[in-house]
């Protein structure tokens, strides 16, 4: 054969890589709705239009926060800065493709989207004395549905991260709200109804893991029977116990713990600092699972056994033991979560936790898996649902139902993947057999 | 470490895996454990590490015997074992994967990464092993990657360490890399047990060879006995290893490939500017490491994934993105690499597996009813001509051995006129004779002026049939080179580094 000479590997590349198409389709969707905003609820409300904030909430408890004026702002202006800011977001990810936070971004348009609804559906003909946005009730409002998503996307994370799809989130926020309730209205403490809350939502972790790692059952299916067998028996035990004994289920919200002088920040005191002992719970947690999870042994064991369990099985690691261990405490935190729901509505109501759970579980997704991610997501998905409920006490031509689909078109947005790629753990939902 | 394996046997069944398998192997030494697939030595090696209960026979470490019920057991005794599927943990980093499961921890059950970087540094430097703690594993290279697997065993104080068939999915540079590290590991006074069925590589670092078959140790040799004694130990039988071919007498282009871009599931382009053609009586061989985009390129010619852009044509025919059905009737015969997911319906009968690719035509089927009798008939006469090993016909086709499954593939796709074949890794997993059969099959198909299209990655194959060598790097065609061209050529070919050739 001839001579052979080494010759630089040529660059020229028949195929550049073609930019993200879908991402540029969740952004043209951002301006497009944010161009809406801007000619329907800003260009289209009347010059003279006002809305009115309010900053003092409603419920002055133990901890009034220093007083803080209101602030009546032009609806037209105010909708038009907003509506500026979404479609800028929108032609910001068309035109630089950002890696990452691109579902931040859309879930950050989502919220402005609500707010400027709220604005427009707030807003009075002329300045007005009476205010209708009370800014500090609706995040007050928000953080608790936000607390919820939270303890639910935590236990999310956690099942995932060691390779087992928690989708009985839901059944397991039913449990803890129906047996929450029953201990509360027993004995008045909700500290035992949170133990009570992480015991049962445990058992039935303890139940989906025995049936999807023991026998191996599909995780999805084993999670579905789990949120439907739990919505039928609460709803049977409530006719069948609750009804006839409405003592055991007067429930009663859980008390506001103020914590001194930071309480006492507008807008941020109350949302933040005078809030229930389960949302302090749910900050410990977070830290907590994020710390376990990303510095600790266990945790390193945990992720490894959700990315590869043969590589973790070949150097001594139980498998099983660490999906056990992560699914029954994931369980726990869902269930404690559904005490914590149950908290903040006062009793127990067949179905009333409406899906909470798959959004909760679109938030660990949105949040790549990681508690950080998921608070950021929480917050996102728990602003709009608390919106959509809220902005059907408004005069708002749209339907209260097509309203309250809101957050669930955005969940399915997330969960199909249309915006940015996310990388599940490798070995989330995949039964392990040792061979 | 003194590693002895006296008597073992085990049995599954009716079917013995292992019989009175006795192997020592001396502190410092490379030793070889040679046998086809199926001869016993992935059962011998779950044995050694606790995954099997052997049913006769006992281990010895440096002469005491020991118990050995788990892998865990196994590593804290010294034995570690570096697999042939990597068992890292792809989105970690090379610390992490190392001290996984033996990690240093300070307070509240923190993992000391600082103290695993140092120990990992520490350790590289003594073998030589040299590699980024901090780079992520899915990002190095597979030659890399493997070390990485070494350094784990090592950081776990193998004194034995058990290579298991290390070779397969390195490019030639890579193997003689890992020969290397194997030397010098030797020299520092650690065992090696190195599986492996590839007879090359056995001469070339072995100490001593052991050879099985069919789970019985049927003799030593030592590293200077020849290619073909070592293949005739190891199949028991003489066997061929070089293919003999008609003189090359390529006739017009039949098949060809321009420009072709086709994109794998996550959507980036893995076969990305193709070109290629195929002379009738040609055997175009496409060697490349796995992973190049050679999988998506024979789907892509399969009808079986889309191409993005660039053309396919068979004899002047456009055939690109057709269905497999209109590509299997323009005359197009497929191996695919992945025989029980592609190539048959294990579920099905041998009879029925023959016909997959005709099931409509007469004389199988006549107005929407099939032709059993034709189809039983058909398979009678392949069966005999192909010399499919099966109790019947009607023999499920999962329960032949993957020899005779390759067989039925290939008697489907070569029994009936073709204008061009594709195979796609056809020997993979398959013993000596069967190669030597497939190989010959496919030969007697281009000296019959047919055109084919072989994909391998193993260089033997390549050299052995292709008339010409395309390599295949990064979804592109590095080089496309005579077969007398140097291991070390299509080697660099293989890493990317374009060849160019001036033809004398």
């Amino acid at each position: 054969m001839g001579n052979v000479t080494i010759a630089e590997s040529t660059t020229e590349q028949a195929l550049a890589v073609k930019p993200e198409g879908r991402t540029r389709v969740i952004a043209v969707i951002m301006a497009i709705v944010g161009l809406l905003t801007l000619l329907v609820f800003g260009m289209g409300s009347a010059a003279t239009a006002h809305s009115t904030l309010n900053f003092s909430p409603i419920n002055l408890s133990n901890s009034a926060p220093l007083h803080l004026g209101s602030l009546t702002l032009t609806t037209r202006w105010t909708v038009v800065v907003l509506a500026l800011v979404m479609i800028g977001l929108g032609v910001e990810v068309f035109l630089r493709q950002p890696k990452s936070f691109v579902m931040g971004r859309f879930g950050v348009v989502a919220v402005l989207f609500l707010l400027a609804l709220l604005f427009w559906a707030a807003r009075t003909p002329g300045p007005s004395p009476v205010s209708f946005i009370n800014l500090t009730d609706i995040l007050t409002g928000s953080t608790e549905v936000v607390m919820v998503l939270i303890f639910g996307s935590l236990s999310g994370v956690m099942c995932e991260r060691s390779g087992v799809v928690n989708i009985a989130i839901e059944g397991q926020y039913v449990a803890g709200a129906f047996f929450g309730s029953m201990v509360v209205s027993t004995t008045h403490n909700f500290f035992y109804a949170a133990i009570v809350g992480a015991l049962v939502g445990g058992l039935l972790g303890l139940l989906l893991a025995f049936l999807a790692l023991r026998y191996l059952v599909d995780q999805i299916i084993v999670g579905v029977v789990i949120v439907t067998m739990m919505s039928s028996l609460s709803s049977y035990l409530n006719l069948q116990v609750l009804t006839p004994f409405p003592q055991y289920n007067t429930g009663n919200l859980a008390p506001n713990l103020a914590i001194p002088l930071l309480s006492k920040i507008p807008i941020l005191g109350p949302v933040l600092f005078n809030q229930s002992g389960f949302f302090y719970l749910m900050i410990v947690l977070v830290a907590l699972v994020s710390f376990a999870l990303f510095k600790t042994r266990y945790g390193l064991h945990v992720r490894a056994v959700g990315e590869h369990p043969h590589a973790a099985a070949t150097v001594g690691i139980s498998v099983s033991r660490v999906r056990y261990i992560n699914v029954v405490l994931g369980g726990a935190i869902a269930g404690i979560g559904g005490v914590a729901f149950m908290a903040s509505q006062g009793q127990f109501q067949p179905g009333y936790t409406s899906g909470l759970g798959y959004i909760a579980l679109a938030a660990m997704i949105f949040g790549r898996w990681r508690p950080s991610g998921a608070v950021v997501a929480s917050m996102i998905f728990g602003i709009s649902v608390f919106l959509s409920y809220t902005l059907v006490s408004y005069d708002v031509p749209v339907s209260l139902y097509v309203l309250q689909m809101f957050p669930y078109i955005i969940t399915i947005i997330v969960v199909a993947g249309l915006i940015g790629r996310v990388r599940p753990p490798g070995a989330d939902g995949v039964p392990y057999r040792r061979d | 470490m003194r590693l002895e394996l006296r008597g073992i046997t085990k049995r599954f069944g009716s079917l013995t895996a292992n019989d009175q398998i006795s192997i020592t192997v001396e502190p410092g030494q490379i030793h070889s454990l040679l046998g086809e697939n199926g001869a016993g030595k992935s059962t011998l090696m779950n044995v050694l590490f606790g995954l099997l209960t052997p049913d006769e026979g006992e281990i010895l470490i440096n002469g005491e015997p020991v118990q050995i019920t788990n892998s865990g057991d196994a590593v804290r005794r010294g034995l570690g074992m570096v697999h042939q599927h990597f068992m890292l943990v792809p989105v970690f980093t090379v610390t992490e994967n190392v001290v996984l499961g033996f990690e240093p921890t300070k307070s509240l059950n923190r993992v000391d990464y600082r103290k695993a970087t140092e120990d990992i540094l520490h350790l590289s430097r003594q073998f030589n092993l040299e590699v980024d703690p901090d780079a992520v594993v899915e990002r190095l290279p597979i030659g890399l990657q493997q070390r990485v697997e070494i350094l784990k065993a090592l950081s776990h104080d193998a004194e034995l360490l058990i290579l298991d068939e290390p070779t397969a999915v390195l490019t030639p540079q890579e193997i003689d890399a890992l020969m290397e590290i194997m030397r010098s590991l030797a020299a520092a006074g650690k065992s090696i047990l190195f599986i492996t069925h590839k007879l090359k590589e056995v001469k070339a670092v072995a100490d001593v060879i052991t050879i099985i078959r069919q789970g019985r140790v049927v003799g030593t040799a030592e590293p200077t006995a020849s290619e073909s004694e070592l293949a005739s130990m190891m199949v028991g039988r003489d066997v061929e290893l070089t293919v003999h071919k008609e003189p090359f007498s390529p006739g017009g282009d039949v098949f060809e490939i321009r420009d072709l871009v086709v994109r794998d599931e996550r959507g980036l382009p893995a076969v990305n500017g193709v070109s290629l053609s195929v002379r009738a009586g040609e055997i175009l061989a496409l060697a490349g490491v796995q992973g190049n985009g050679q999988t998506e390129l024979v789907e892509a010619i399969a009808g079986m994934r889309p191409v993005e852009s660039g053309s396919i044509t068979l004899n002047g025919r456009d055939i690109t993105n057709h269905s497999p059905r209109q590509v299997l009737d323009a005359g197009l015969g497929h191996i695919p690499e992945d025989r029980q997911r592609d190539g048959l319906v294990m579920s099905m009968s041998v009879a029925d597996n023959l016909v997959l690719n005709t099931p409509r035509r007469a004389p199988f089927a006549r107005r929407g009813t099939r032709n059993l009798v034709a189809v039983q008939a058909h398979a009678a006469q392949l069966i005999k001509d192909f010399d499919i090993r099966t109790e019947s016909p009607q023999e499920l086709v999962s329960s032949l051995s993957g020899g005779n499954q390759q067989k039925v593939i290939v008697a489907r796709e070569l029994s009936r006129s073709l204008e061009f074949l594709v195979a796609s890794q056809p020997t993979r997993g398959l013993d000596v004779g069967s190669i030597e059969y497939v190989h010959r099959q496919m030969v007697d198909h281009r000296n019959n002026g047919n055109a084919a299209l072989v994909v391998s990655s193993e260089l033997d194959e390549v050299l052995a049939l292709g008339d010409r060598i395309a390599v295949m790097y990064d979804g592109k065609i590095s080089g496309v080179v005579d077969p007398s061209t140097s291991r070390e050529t299509i080697g660099l070919l293989m890493t990317g580094t374009r060849v160019e050739q001036s033809r004398d």
